[in-house]
């Protein structure tokens, strides 16, 4: 009767064993490092990086490059949000913070409190794209439409003409973020803060349109209906098959795409920023030569536009090189 | 003898037949069946529909690339050719074998005390109910717990792959105690009592005739515990399992080091993916790829539980 435990314990030792091995065979595929041999080889350290999802993949993108540069640098990256990241950050608990807004002042005070000191680096610009269906007749709205539109104002209404009386009477249908959402704050800040304050109700959006924090269920929302609102980062609306709509504001009707981004003529864009912790950065030689990295052409011209961003121009740049080197 | 008299009249038995059989004699009963066999098929449906999916999003990077995919990490773009899901994999394993060691020799031992030495009475049913409804909580619930308990609380606030693996090992820790309980409970009582019998012990009786008989339906329910546990992405989210990039390590997969390091897994590796397809609509593709991997492991593991009961239960035959 033992002999049956026996085997049993026999069979799982042998199935682990089996999984083991095939496990450590597959790990030798991925173990292969890239044979560069550059004079920053020889620094080693662990960068982590926090923070906002959407500036996520431009310091994945810098960190895949300064790979080659420095194998012996090992940068980790998560993205939980700008506040999250933010809150770690001011806990000294990451070496960079990416964030799709400035600090706020309350976030600046808990770092100010841990001591915590940092330094802001912009690090490149996202547009946010205010869409419609492709089959939609509207081409261009002002911040006010916007306001009436998608503003407290805009509560119950249910066609265009009804929130605004100057657009189309047409069944409106509103996709965007959630209030989680970076974008969802600086939609806010940029287009909807002052015109509440005119108006004297609070900045925020109407309560009864779609939200959601997958930019992919607000682009299948706006291709859902043929007179749909919504706004969502420029760089996930760019390539899909929605129209853009040019927006106004003040200055006329601006087209949304990378010129008119990064020369600052179209109105809603936010910028994209790093925190580095001061401190950290003067104990961590690869730290420092990271953020060196990330501020040269390689991090604000390359990595920026290849993760589908607009970078800096020219004289934004050399201002941020020199912000970072004192 | 009735059936020979029925027999020997062929008639009447084709009378009988003949009215047993008439089509629409029972129409409730063809009802229910075709309702029943509906609903298996839009069950079915809805899987076929997603497998379906799946394949065709995650066939062109399973088919040009699985190599690459396979031993790839993290990367920032869907074009990069060192995309793929070795740190996933490798994270899922390590979850993996951290439920197999905690969850399941905690689990089915508590089963043993619960069926087989417990008192029967009211702080035994109270305990069993909270394990039933602790089975029932939403995964989130204890991904929060995992980050109270095992990421805020040590003095460096890091995200550790022994935090997702415990986590998940609690997480599952009530189904393995659930299953493992039924699978005894099921033992027949006339096996008890034979052993009883001829002298043994009540230690002779678990482990000679109770375990070996139960083995089979606990080796089930802790393989199927252990396939929940690799496909949950709620709880490791809070936990903090990483979504960016996790930089090549050091040392073997087999080094312990990496347990108290940052880790990724299968799950948070897709809903990344499926998250950053918005910017990069390759990386759809990619996650589809994923999901095919994860499907496969799962279903692999799920094969093992099943040839191992057919095993154990040939042998108690």
């Amino acid at each position: 009767m033992n002999s049956r435990l026996r085997q049993m314990l026999k069979l799982l030792a042998l199935f682990t064993a089996l999984s083991l091995t095939a496990a450590a065979c597959g790990s030798d595929a991925d173990t292969t490092t890239d044979g560069t041999d550059d004079a920053s080889s020889d620094i080693t350290g662990d960068i982590f990086i926090s923070g906002s999802s959407t500036v996520e993949p431009v310091s994945v993108r810098v960190a895949e490059l300064f790979e080659d540069v420095a194998p012996g640098v090992s940068v980790d990256v998560e993205g939980p949000g700008t506040g999250d990241g933010f809150k770690k950050f001011c806990a000294g608990e990451t070496d960079i913070s990416d964030a799709s807004r400035a600090i706020k002042d309350s976030e600046a005070e808990d770092c100010a409190a841990a001591g915590v000191e940092y330094t802001e680096i912009k690090v490149g610009i996202d547009g946010i794209a205010v869409m419609t269906n492709t089959a939609s007749p509207v081409a261009c709205v002002t911040f006010e439409n916007l306001f009436n539109l998608i503003g407290p104002n805009g509560e119950g209404t249910t066609t265009w003409a009804a929130a605004d009386s100057s657009l189309p009477d047409a069944p409106l249908d509103i996709y965007g973020p959630g209030a989680e959402s970076g974008t969802y704050d600086s939609f806010i800040e940029i287009v909807l803060e002052d015109l509440a304050e005119e108006a004297g109700v609070e900045a925020t959006t109407r309560t009864d349109y779609n939200p959601s924090a997958e930019d992919n269920l607000i682009l299948s929302g706006i291709q859902s209906s043929d007179t749909s609102l919504g706004w969502v980062g420029f760089a996930f609306a760019a390539n899909a098959d929605v129209k853009l709509l040019e927006v106004d504001g003040g200055d006329g009707c601006v087209e949304a795409n990378a010129d008119t981004i990064a020369s600052n003529e179209y109105p809603i864009a936010r910028d994209l920023f790093i925190y580095v912790n001061n401190a950290k950065a003067a104990e961590s030689e690869a730290l420092t030569a990271f953020v060196d990295f990330y501020v040269s052409d390689a991090g604000l011209q390359t990595a920026v536009a290849e993760v589908g961003y607009v970078p800096l121009a020219e004289a934004a740049r050399d201002e941020v090189r020199s912000a970072w080197n004192g | 003898m009735a059936m020979a008299t029925i027999g020997n009249s062929g008639a009447a038995e084709r009378r009988v037949e003949d009215e047993i059989f008439r089509r629409g004699r029972d129409l409730r009963g063809s009802g229910f069946r075709t309702m029943l066999f509906a609903a298996l098929a839009i069950s079915i449906l809805f899987l076929v529909v997603l497998l379906i999916q799946v394949f065709v999003d995650g066939w062109p990077v399973l088919d040009e690339r699985f190599g690459d995919f396979w031993s790839g990490t993290l990367r920032s773009r869907s074009s990069d050719d060192k995309l793929g899901i070795s740190q996933g994999m490798i994270g899922s394993f390590w979850i993996a074998v951290f439920v197999a060691v905690i969850a399941f020799p905690l689990g089915i031992a508590a089963a043993i005390y619960l069926e087989e030495y417990a008192p029967d009475n009211i702080v035994t049913k109270t305990i069993d109910i909270a394990i039933r409804n602790l089975a029932g909580v939403p995964s989130v619930v204890y991904g929060l717990l995992g980050l109270f308990l095992f990421v805020q609380t040590r003095e460096l606030k890091d995200s550790t792959l022994y935090a997702g693996g415990i986590t998940l090992a609690i997480l599952v820790l009530p189904i393995v105690v659930i299953t493992a309980a039924e699978a005894i409970r099921a033992v027949p009582s006339s096996l008890r009592q034979g052993a009883y019998g001829v002298g043994a012990t009540k230690w002779d009786v678990i482990r000679t005739q109770i375990l070996p008989f139960a083995a089979p339906g606990v080796l089930t329910g802790t393989l199927l515990a252990l396939s929940r546990a690799v496909g949950e992405a709620a709880p490791l989210i809070l936990v903090g399992a990483i979504t960016g990039r996790l930089a090549p390590r050091d040392g073997s997969f087999l080094s312990l080091e990496q347990f108290s390091d940052r880790f990724t897994a299968m799950p948070i590796v897709i809903v990344g993916w499926v998250q950053e397809s918005g910017r990069d609509a390759g990386f759809s593709a990619a996650a589809g790829a994923a999901i095919v991997v994860l499907l496969a492991f799962v279903i692999s593991m799920n094969s093992v539980a099943v040839v191992l009961r057919n095993y154990f239960e040939k042998k108690r035959g």
